[in-house]
């Protein structure tokens, strides 16, 4: 079953042309990151990737690494419900 | 290739280094490698590429386990004294990663079989005990173009090279001919370090990954040399010998071929 | 004369071949040692006749057979 998107991710994706969406919520540190990373890195260049992850350590963490690999971070959304999502624009090497 | 969620757990300290990364890892995935010789050397380099996730690994050896191996080939343990080494190297490595497709190859190599059990592989692992077999090696995977990592220990010492087409000297440049048999003493009458085994079998699994997935620079063109007892780890440039028999301008050597067998140990790898 | 022998720098006297750099490096196994000076190797029949000069840097090979 599909859930309808949250209104703020909803929000999210009329601003944002959202191209693919990655969940890395079922993982901890530091898979979070390269579940992350395997998502972007099989994206192509300009395209838009949401990404779900929890509060915490990841929330904390994820955005900065995916900036240092060089992509765009677009915006990062509290979804209300303990998690976030994350908007990148994939920026190729 | 898709990685499901405990291969990304699994490889996941690999795939956060920048020079690896997602593209690396799955490189290392889809990476052949050859360990000739299931001994002292290629213990270590087998459970470090199988760990690594490498996709297809080749392990060659005759020989059966023996009691005296276990001081140094830690693929092994006591419960496998009398298995075929390759059998044990298998199992072992499939423990650790049941992700990599581990090919036995049960017999020793010689020149009629080299060419063609080196060409299913991308990268070659010398982990042989003797000089006829070290010459092989170096002369078929020179003659096929193959890449390959040369290494040999003894007592505190060892010492390796990599050799890919094109870039710096190969095994023979460095010492021609075999010396005669007996000559040099050996790990069996010499004695060695069972960690020494350990740090050069080792050293040659980080040339195969590095080979694998392009990060830094391969040790060619020089011989890293390693005396436990005095510490010293010592990289020495070392040229191609323009007349060598193998990879020189004018080679004589064309086709593997077999040097007789040292007397007191057999062809033994 | 000065000399880089396997990485250590050390003082030498003047006009010393390979060979007689072999001997008074106590080389084992002088038989079967493979030398490089400057990077270069240097045939094996020529080891008599191949002087060192100031600053020469001269490595020594040694066979290492063992693996099993």
């Amino acid at each position: 079953m599909v859930l309808p998107p949250r209104s703020s991710e909803r929000t999210a994706m009329r601003e944002y042309d959202i191209d693919e969406t990655a969940d890395i919520t079922d993982v901890v540190c530091p898979v979070t990151f390269v579940k992350a990373r395997v998502a972007l890195d099989e994206m192509e260049d300009g395209r838009v990737l949401s990404i779900r992850m929890n509060d915490g350590e990841p929330v904390q963490n994820v955005p900065r690494s995916i900036k240092e690999d060089g992509h765009k971070i677009l915006k990062l959304i509290d979804n209300g419900d303990g998690t976030y999502s994350l908007i990148v624009r994939k920026v190729g090497e | 290739m898709a990685f499901s969620n405990e291969q990304l757990e699994r490889y996941s300290r690999h795939m956060i280094l920048d020079e690896v990364g997602v593209k690396g890892q799955k490189k290392i995935m889809k990476g052949r490698a050859l360990i000739i010789g299931a001994g002292g050397l290629g213990a270590p380099a087998a459970l470090y590429l199988a760990a690594s996730g490498v996709g297809v690994i080749g392990i060659a050896d005759a020989d059966a386990v023996d009691l005296s191996n276990l001081q140094r080939q830690v693929i092994h343990t006591t419960p496998d004294v009398g298995k075929p080494k390759v059998e044990s190297a298998r199992e072992t490595m499939q423990a650790i990663n049941p992700d990599v497709e581990v090919r036995t190859h049960k017999f020793f190599v010689t020149a009629d079989n080299i060419s063609s059990l080196i060409a299913d592989y991308d990268f070659v692992i010398d982990g042989t005990d003797n000089f006829p077999a070290k010459f092989l090696i170096n002369d078929a995977c020179v003659i096929s173009k193959k890449p390959f990592s040369h290494a040999g220990i003894i007592r505190f010492q060892g010492q390796l090279m990599t050799w890919v087409p094109g870039e710096g000297p190969c095994y023979r440049c460095l010492f021609n001919n075999p010396p005669p048999p007996d000559a040099v003493p050996t790990c069996r009458q010499a004695g060695v370090i069972g960690a020494m085994a350990g740090v050069i079998g080792c050293l040659q699994a980080m040339e195969a990954i590095k080979f694998f997935t392009g990060a830094g620079k391969l040790l060619t063109g020089s011989l890293l040399t390693y005396n436990a007892l005095s510490m010293d780890f010592r990289k020495i440039k070392l040229a191609r010998r323009p007349g060598c028999a193998v990879c020189g301008e004018n080679p004589s050597i064309t086709k593997p071929f077999d040097y007789a067998a040292p007397v007191c140990e057999g062809i033994t790898i | 004369m000065n000399l880089i022998v396997a990485g250590a720098r050390k003082e030498y006297e003047d006009g010393l071949s390979v060979a007689e750099l072999i001997v008074i490096e106590n080389v084992e196994t002088p038989m079967y040692v493979s030398v490089s000076v400057n990077d270069e190797f240097i045939k094996s029949g020529e080891f008599e006749t191949t002087i060192m000069k100031e600053n020469d840097n001269v490595e020594f090979l040694y066979f290492m057979g063992g693996g099993e």
